[in-house]
């Protein structure tokens, strides 16, 4: 646990320093008349003094949090595996249409969090996009791209 | 007879017959959102928000403040029955709510949490009708620094409350805030931190970004877990708590009910805080302390009947000053910005069918779920046993459909799940996404009212100290930013 605040403390120290270069980029304006890049550059100096504060303060604690046990492997492929999965429906969805992209979406989703059999996961998936496109499509009248089916 | 003449008005609108459905449909979300642990109250709002853009904006409100308290009644139901809270607001419920079921009382325990929080949160909404509109009033009145002087306190106040550090929910405010500035400069109109990019010009969407970091991020946090969940089976008998249980429960939830209709105003996860104060209040006025967590029904009533009113009390800040003090009312408020309605001191005023329609169908829908719960108790149970392997997917799906359905735009995919990714990352190390998504919409409030301050005040920052409103609440703000500093050295 100590390790990795201390790491996420650095980055987000970094990360106000990135921030803080963006804003001084943009119109600072005075304080009498504060203009665009005004708000976000009190706001990148906070973060900075934060993520310190946090540095600090992880430093001075002992390491006596107990920390659960670490993700396995296994999750982080199931993990994995799920978010390529949803950026693959973002990347096809709109040429394969609403209709194919969410059977293949539910196909791989279904398979990705845990191994079945093949027969049972297509079984599902055509059913929940059949379903899942009656329900918005037609009930909640959400427009939907057709794609190549042009359904 | 005002209030009276506003109160029918408020009927005449919730008993529509489409908005009764609506407030029908609300209550069955939420409580299924409350019973499965997968999905928080606040995700779900986020997903059913792109659905309510084609609705009428009472409609709206109502659906979505349906799943709030929804979720209220279903968290406490598995509580009691297999000791796994749907939601935070309810994990004090099954300390003695399960030691009750364990003893083949799980009825009664049901029964008086259902009961409870119907009569908490009518009070509640009694309380939210009478305090929103004088609070609106007197609203009427504040001028920039004093908007400034709220925002800032609020979103302190949440990051002292906030369950772990409060550094790195002050971090997270931060974030938020800055995660705000993207888009648009609310007075000049300059683009900032859009690089090119056309979807950012608006600024970043808050369903977008409050499903990254609730729904996604929830359920792969719900990955690393996988299979590890166990159920175990209770018998119920009779629902009715008999004579002796309403005598010992009838105190706690009336003292519950206004400790949870007050610290619902204040800023933070209302529902959570007032369920775990109640608990130790009523602990504290026993003649039986050590019993508590052994199965006491005070110990369930009074909890229960305070997150519901909690529920109730949250809506004040919004509704009549326009200011959201919790994830879940940012989402609200985002759903009326939808419709074009600014919620704040002249909501009341201009949008009376709206309010009072609003205020109605919360009687309205607590009673729908006491009416639901009871009967359906079995069928919400049954639903825990809905695998993981096929809810998972279908929330996830949701999620995607959700997003793309509000604009048509690929791009607010990739945001939600660039939003979850850091979410779940976030989570892992210990920051919470609540203060994010609240300081995100806070975020151009503050800084509107930060400069047009300066400007009134030619760069005087003393503006900000010697206002009345204002002073006391930099006050307030300064004791919550030092006070966790002054208790770690006297720990030490």
């Amino acid at each position: 646990m100590r390790r990795s605040t201390i790491a996420t403390g650095l980055v987000l120290a970094g990360l106000a320093g990135l921030i803080f270069f963006e804003a001084s980029r943009l119109t600072f304006g005075s304080i009498r008349v504060p203009r665009t890049g005004f708000f976000p550059s009190i706001l990148a100096i906070l973060l900075l003094f934060f993520s310190i504060a946090l540095l600090v303060q992880t430093r001075r604690q002992p390491d006596s949090e107990s920390r659960e046990e670490p993700i396995k492997s296994d999750a982080w492929i199931r993990i994995s595996a799920t978010l390529a999965t949803m950026l693959g429906f973002a990347l096809v969805l709109e040429t394969l249409g609403f209709l194919l992209s969410t059977f293949i979406v539910m196909l791989l989703l279904l398979r990705a969090i845990e191994p079945q059999k093949w027969s049972r996961v297509i079984a599902l998936a055509l059913v929940i996009a059949l379903v899942s496109y009656f329900l918005f499509a037609w009930l909640l009248n959400v427009p939907l791209p057709a794609g190549i089916l042009e359904i | 007879m005002d209030l009276l003449a506003n109160v029918a008005l408020g009927f005449s609108v919730a008993l529509t017959p489409a908005n009764l459905m609506f407030c029908f449909l609300g209550s069955v979300v939420g409580t299924l959102v409350g019973v499965l642990p997968g999905l928080g109250p606040v995700g779900a709002v986020a997903f059913l928000l792109s659905l309510t853009f084609k609705m009428e904006p009472a409609s709206a409100v109502i659906m979505l403040a349906g799943i709030y308290y929804g979720a209220m009644y279903g968290g406490s139901t598995t509580s009691i029955l297999v000791n796994i809270p749907g939601e935070t607001a309810s994990v004090v419920t099954s300390l003695d709510g399960y030691r009750m079921a364990r003893q083949g009382r799980a009825g009664a325990a049901l029964g008086i949490s259902a009961f409870g929080s119907f009569i908490a949160g009518t009070l509640g909404v009694i309380g939210l009708m009478c305090l929103a509109p004088l609070l609106g009033r007197a609203a009427l009145s504040f001028g920039p620094p004093e908007y400034f002087a709220l925002t800032v306190t609020g979103l302190t106040l949440v990051s002292y409350l906030s369950r772990g550090s409060m550094t790195k929910a002050l971090i997270m405010t931060t974030l938020g805030l800055l995660a705000g500035t993207v888009g648009m400069d609310p007075i000049s109109g300059e683009e900032r931190f859009a690089y090119g990019i056309l979807t950012l010009r608006d600024g970043l969407g808050l369903v977008p970004v409050a499903m990254g970091l609730f729904g996604i991020a929830e359920v792969l946090e719900n990955l690393t877990t996988v299979g590890q969940h166990a159920i175990y089976e209770t018998k119920i008998k009779g629902l009715l708590p008999n004579l002796k249980d309403w005598k010992n429960s009838l105190w706690p939830i009336a003292r519950g009910s206004c400790l949870g209709f007050f610290l619902g105003i204040l800023p933070g996860p209302g529902p959570v805080i007032a369920s775990f104060v109640s608990y130790a209040v009523e602990k504290r006025v026993s003649r039986y302390p050590e019993k508590f967590g052994t199965g006491v029904i005070e110990g369930v009533a009074g909890p229960e009947a305070a997150n519901n009113a909690a529920t109730a009390g949250s809506f004040i800040p919004l509704l009549s000053l326009g200011i959201p003090t919790s994830a879940i009312m940012a989402l609200f408020m985002g759903a009326l910005m939808i419709h074009g309605i600014q919620p704040g001191p002249l909501f009341i005023v201009k949008y009376p069918e709206l309010f009072w329609g609003f205020i109605a169908s919360m009687y309205v829908g607590n009673a729908m779920l006491l009416v639901l719960n009871l009967p359906l108790i079995g069928i919400w149970v049954r639903l825990l046993k809905t695998p993981y392997i096929i809810l998972f997917p279908l929330i996830l799906l949701f999620c995607l459909i959700g997003v793309y359905s509000l604009n048509a735009n690929v791009t607010e995919i990739i945001i939600m799940l660039i939003f979850g990714v850091l979410g779940f990352l976030f989570r892992q190390v210990g920051f919470e996404g609540a203060p994010f998504i609240l300081a995100m919409v806070l975020g151009p409030i503050m800084e509107t009212s930060l400069r047009q301050s300066l400007l009134i005040s030619r760069g005087n920052f003393s503006i900000f100290f010697t206002r009345p409103i204002c002073a006391v609440l930099m006050v307030l703000t300064a004791a919550f930013l030092v006070s966790p500093l002054v208790t770690a050295k006297r720990k030490r």
